[in-house]
């Protein structure tokens, strides 16, 4: 632990602003609230809301899990569990249940939450309204009055260039029945852990300083038309290459001698677990 | 004060966190309240929650008969400035203010707008006895089904703080903690059903 530094890197008074607005983006689900995000020893964009979010609610008892693209030891990962170990000394670990807290890029752990766990989502752009409209003084206005038409506009021009909703990550969510809100790039597949969740769920977009939630039990309803539903991927009939989980979000792999197409758990961690699951079942038999 | 203003603050957060979003959970301040003991002559979870949200940026507007004690020492504190009721982003109800002194909090306090509905008041009040067993069913955000609780203070501030927060998103957020140092958040979101048995 680097003693130079403030417990969780930030002065007292940073954290205290970050947890101010994260308390009132609680109260009002869905809605961004503006806040000051702080400058990072690491570029705006890089998952910098997130962090900030993280190191506001950090305790010396927490145990941290971070994840990019469902990766435990991709660069940005790793890099984001060093500072935050460095400045608290927490313990870090890959799997997901014994985590409190997540920080996670793009992914929703496949290993369901619990409601003693707060998962932390990195945002890159929180405005879901931004490609229809890229006013921000335009789009408060449109989030005042409710006025979601542009949101549906987009989804309804995606049907009619390509016959279907495109939206590859980041599909447009509708909280509590009043915000339309960015659930970050997660895949489709993972919009519907949302609805309901078990744990709170705080979404931080650094470089455009806003902080967002779900809170536990909160209705979000993914965004769709009566003759056009909504869906998530589907993997039907294929499974992972290693562990053969098959209900899971599967990456699509191109074997580089074969040339053949091979899935893979995404969840490195979920894949992982289940594989040391198998091999201790192989033991004792 | 052997108050660790980074450790434990941080942990209270944790409870303000647990408790605003999940309405109805009622958190445990004792241990950090503990820490404050014989330094402040109002209640120890009141200033808990002062030193955790106050600071230079914010503003607050106490209700208490010794409301310029109490200001004073949260001002020197957190440095926070004193404003009027209807400016102000703190209010604090202490338990010996004059009756009705929470509904006059709720009518007064700040909404916040349609467009900025976070720039709002939340109002801290205490109260003698908080449970989690009592007259009022709770729903909403952050509720499975429901909840129910008893904040054992007479109910009129329901009916006012169900009219401030017709307009949602616009609306006040309400804590209370009691004299065990018990936390009970209501944010601007949960429904409140008064659960009378009829005579």
């Amino acid at each position: 632990m680097n003693i130079a530094y403030n417990f969780a890197f930030f002065d007292e008074g940073s954290k205290r602003e970050i947890r101010r607005k994260t308390l009132k983006a609680i109260a009002i689900p869905g809605y961004q609230v503006p806040f000051a995000s702080r400058e990072m020893p690491i570029g705006r964009g890089w998952g910098t809301g997130g962090l900030q979010l993280t190191l506001s609610l950090i305790g010396r008892e927490d145990v941290l899990k971070v994840i990019d693209q469902g990766s435990d030891e991709s660069v940005n990962a790793v890099n984001i569990k060093k500072l935050v170990c460095d400045t608290t000394g927490v313990e870090i670990t890959d799997h997901t249940s014994n985590a409190t807290i997540i920080q996670s890029r793009h992914r929703i752990p496949e290993v369901p939450l619990r409601n003693n766990q707060i998962l932390v989502l990195q945002v890159p752009i929180p405005e879901p309204l931004r490609f229809y409209e890229p006013s921000e003084y335009e789009t408060k206005k449109l989030h005042g009055e409710k006025e979601y038409s542009g949101a549906w506009l987009m989804l309804f021009e995606q049907i009619m260039k390509y016959g279907s909703m495109t939206t590859g990550a980041d599909h447009p969510v509708m909280v509590h029945d009043r915000y339309v809100m960015a659930p970050s790039p997660i895949p489709r597949f993972d919009n519907p852990k949302m609805n309901e969740s078990e744990a709170l769920i705080l979404l931080g977009a650094g470089r455009e300083k806003k902080v967002y939630a779900v809170p536990p039990y909160t209705k979000v309803v993914s965004l769709d038309f009566d003759d056009y539903p909504f869906q998530r991927e589907t993997f039907a009939g294929k499974c992972c290459r290693l562990c053969g989980a098959s209900d899971v979000f599967l990456d699509e792999l191109i074997d580089e001698e074969s040339k053949e197409t091979v899935y893979q758990c995404n969840d490195t961690s979920y894949c992982l677990e289940k594989l040391n699951e198998d091999a201790a079942l192989e033991v004792r038999v | 004060m052997k108050l660790d203003s980074v450790h434990d603050l941080q942990t209270v957060y944790r409870k303000l966190v647990d408790s605003t979003s999940r309405p109805g959970f009622i958190s445990d301040l004792v241990p950090e309240a503990d820490k404050l003991d014989d330094t402040v002559d109002f209640s120890e979870s009141i200033l808990l929650l002062a030193l955790t949200l106050l600071d230079p940026e914010v503003s607050f507007k106490v209700y208490s008969k010794e409301s310029h004690m109490v200001s004073e020492k949260i001002s020197t504190l957190t440095y926070a400035k004193k404003k009027d009721a209807d400016e102000a982003d703190y209010i604090f109800v202490l338990k010996d203010a004059e009756e009705g002194s929470l509904v006059e909090a709720i009518q007064q306090g700040k909404p916040g707008t349609l467009k900025d509905p976070h720039v709002s008041a939340t109002i801290i009040t205490e109260v003698d006895r908080l449970s989690d067993d009592g007259e009022l069913l709770l729903t909403g955000p952050g509720i499975q089904k429901s909840n129910t609780v008893a904040v054992g203070e007479s109910d009129s501030w329901v009916e006012a703080r169900q009219f401030k927060n017709t307009e949602y998103p616009m609306g006040i957020d309400l804590l209370f903690v009691d004299k065990q140092h018990q936390l009970l958040a209501l944010p601007r979101t949960t429904r409140i059903i008064k659960n009378r048995v009829m005579n």
